[in-house]
């Protein structure tokens, strides 16, 4: 039973790119992925793989109880998509992407940073 | 394989090939072999007809395809349902802000210029018109070439941006050339060969088409060796993945067609110029025409791989995506962790109390390798978290990072972290738990 979900569960692992995977792909953020930053960054910048179309490619903040934190729509520039963000307290926050990349196709992912405490 | 959007790629590449094929086969190959007296006879006359209708049939083709492939594409991007596409501006979007929708109009601008210069090109009495002729070759090779900004080719970064819409654009040209005039080729054959006149034409045009067959096979290995390079990147990517296997069938199939153009080229070609007799020449024109045939439909198979590579996740991006899962011994412990800065793959064997040896390797977020200048592997004991010591990796000839005689004092739920100094002098911390069995 354990040897079958070791399976399943590298099944899964092994799966997991795939079902994530397309064109572009988020290269780096700031802040970075999973960090906790001590002060309230006044935007998130994140950067791809390839060049995104502005026209589909979004991206959205939120606080842990789910509001929106972002200034609305993100401004795209060749491949960096960067949105602004209101006055933050400290706590998590996810930051939830889509992209459209110049060869048509889609890619959307999700991840979280902290704002440190004082 | 019901995706409607292969459908409409598969068509309008293939109508493509042979509105564009047909023009540069006019220009470039019927058009040298109608000078003089050739261009007035009732063959030539018979043959720029059926050209003609071939062409409006291309075009009116591709123009459907390509409708349905704009509204396709709309709707994935929007994420609309098609139906909806209609409204809202959404086509319009496309079109004006997005290089799929920009390259759209430009072709279709293109196509438009393109059939205005057919009526002219493949009217029955022939013109004098250098300037058409370049004119109107100029406007399919551009037509076909377009093609690269609607695709893999377009979303490349620094060298790659200029390189890679390059080296498509040159493979689309030399494949339309080449594919796309077979069929032409074949109509002109049929229509030959009852005559000396005729017979004449058919061997100034197999003459021609032998060094256009060769420029284009040239170029598409080239290119494609190029374009594989952007696209695949690697042996097992190739191998591995959905889109390596069918990139593969296809340049099985392109050489196989370059086999049969062999054949046409070093054995019928000469016995179709150097016979005297007109049944021997009748024989080489029956053989080439059915070769033609042949490989046209290797071709086609080719242009419906072609639609189904363009929607599917080019192989670089999977290159690695099954890293060590295979190899994984039955007696190890393996755990896989993941964060986006990059992740790990840490196998320990024996995956038993006792001695052992853990092996770590590092990835990217995109699989690709992750170069390390130092590594170190720490274990926590599941009821003795204590203050364990962390071992130094050293690194292999393969590039995974090794810890020789770590011992495992009792089995259950141990925690492994994997410490790393990445050559960008950032650190890299990945934990996760992993089960030692009794």
């Amino acid at each position: 039973m354990r040897k079958f979900l070791t399976l399943i569960a590298l099944l899964f692992i092994a799966l997991a790119p795939v079902a994530a995977q397309a064109h572009a792909f988020l290269d780096h953020a700031s802040p970075l992925v999973g960090s906790t930053v001590p002060a309230a960054p006044h935007e998130v910048v994140l950067t791809f793989t390839q060049n995104l179309e502005p026209a589909f490619s979004t991206a959205q903040v939120t606080d842990s109880s789910g509001a929106r934190v972002d200034q609305g729509k993100a401004a795209v520039s060749g491949n960096t998509m960067t949105v602004g963000l209101k006055a933050l307290g400290p706590g998590s926050y996810k930051v939830h992407w889509h992209a459209l990349s110049v060869d048509t196709h889609t890619t959307e992912g999700a991840f979280t940073f902290t704002v440190g405490g004082h | 394989m019901a995706d409607p959007l292969i459908y409409a790629r598969a068509i309008h590449f293939a109508a493509t090939m042979l509105v564009a094929g047909v023009v540069l086969f006019a220009v470039f190959i019927a058009a040298p072999a109608w000078r003089g007296n050739a261009g007035s006879g009732a063959v030539a006359i018979k043959v720029r007809a059926r050209l003609a209708v071939l062409a409006w049939i291309g075009l009116a083709l591709a123009a459907i395809a390509g409708v349905a492939w704009l509204v396709l594409t709309a709707a994935g991007m929007s994420g609309l349902p098609t139906a909806q596409v209609f409204g809202g501006g959404v086509l319009w979007t496309v079109l004006s802000q997005t290089t799929f929708g920009r390259a759209w109009l430009v072709r279709f601008v293109l196509a438009c210029a393109l059939a205005a210069t057919l009526p002219a090109l493949l009217s029955p009495r022939i013109h004098k018109t250098p300037w058409l002729e370049a004119a109107a070759a100029v406007l399919a090779a551009a037509f076909a070439g377009a093609l690269a900004w609607s695709g893999h080719a377009a979303g490349g970064l620094g060298n790659e941006a200029v390189v890679h819409p390059a080296a498509d654009v040159l493979h689309l040209i030399a494949a339309a050339a080449w594919v796309g005039a077979l069929l032409p080729l074949i109509v002109l054959f049929a229509a030959a060969g009852r005559d000396d006149a005729s017979l004449a034409m058919a061997r100034t045009a197999t003459t021609r088409f032998s060094i256009l067959g060769i420029v284009s096979v040239g170029t598409l290995l080239v290119t494609g060796i190029v374009n594989t390079f952007y696209l695949a990147g690697s042996v097992p990517a190739l191998l591995h993945t959905e889109y390596g296997r069918l990139l593969l069938i296809k340049i099985a199939l392109f050489l196989a067609m370059v086999a049969i153009a062999a054949v046409n080229r070093f054995r019928l070609t000469p016995q179709l110029l150097q016979h005297a007799s007109i049944a021997a020449s009748r024989d080489a024109l029956r053989k080439l025409r059915r070769n033609a045939a042949v490989e046209i439909l290797a071709g086609a198979i080719i242009i419906a791989i072609v639609g189904a590579l363009g929607t599917m996740p080019p192989a670089i991006h999977a290159a690695h995506q099954h890293p060590t899962y295979e190899a994984v011994p039955a007696d190890a412990a393996f755990v896989h962790i993941h964060l986006v800065e990059g992740m790990a793959d840490v196998t320990i064997r024996p995956g038993r109390t006792g001695r052992a040896r853990a092996t770590i390797r590092l990835w990217d977020e995109d699989f690709g390798p992750l170069e390390a200048r130092q590594v170190s592997l720490t274990l926590i004991a599941p009821e003795a978290p204590g203050n364990p010591t962390p071992h130094p990796a050293r690194q292999g000839r393969d590039g995974a990072w090794q810890v020789d005689g770590i011992e495992l004092s009792q089995p259950g739920n141990w925690t492994v972290s994997v410490d790393a100094v990445l050559d960008t002098n950032k650190h890299l911390t990945l934990t996760a738990p992993i089960v030692i069995e009794p």
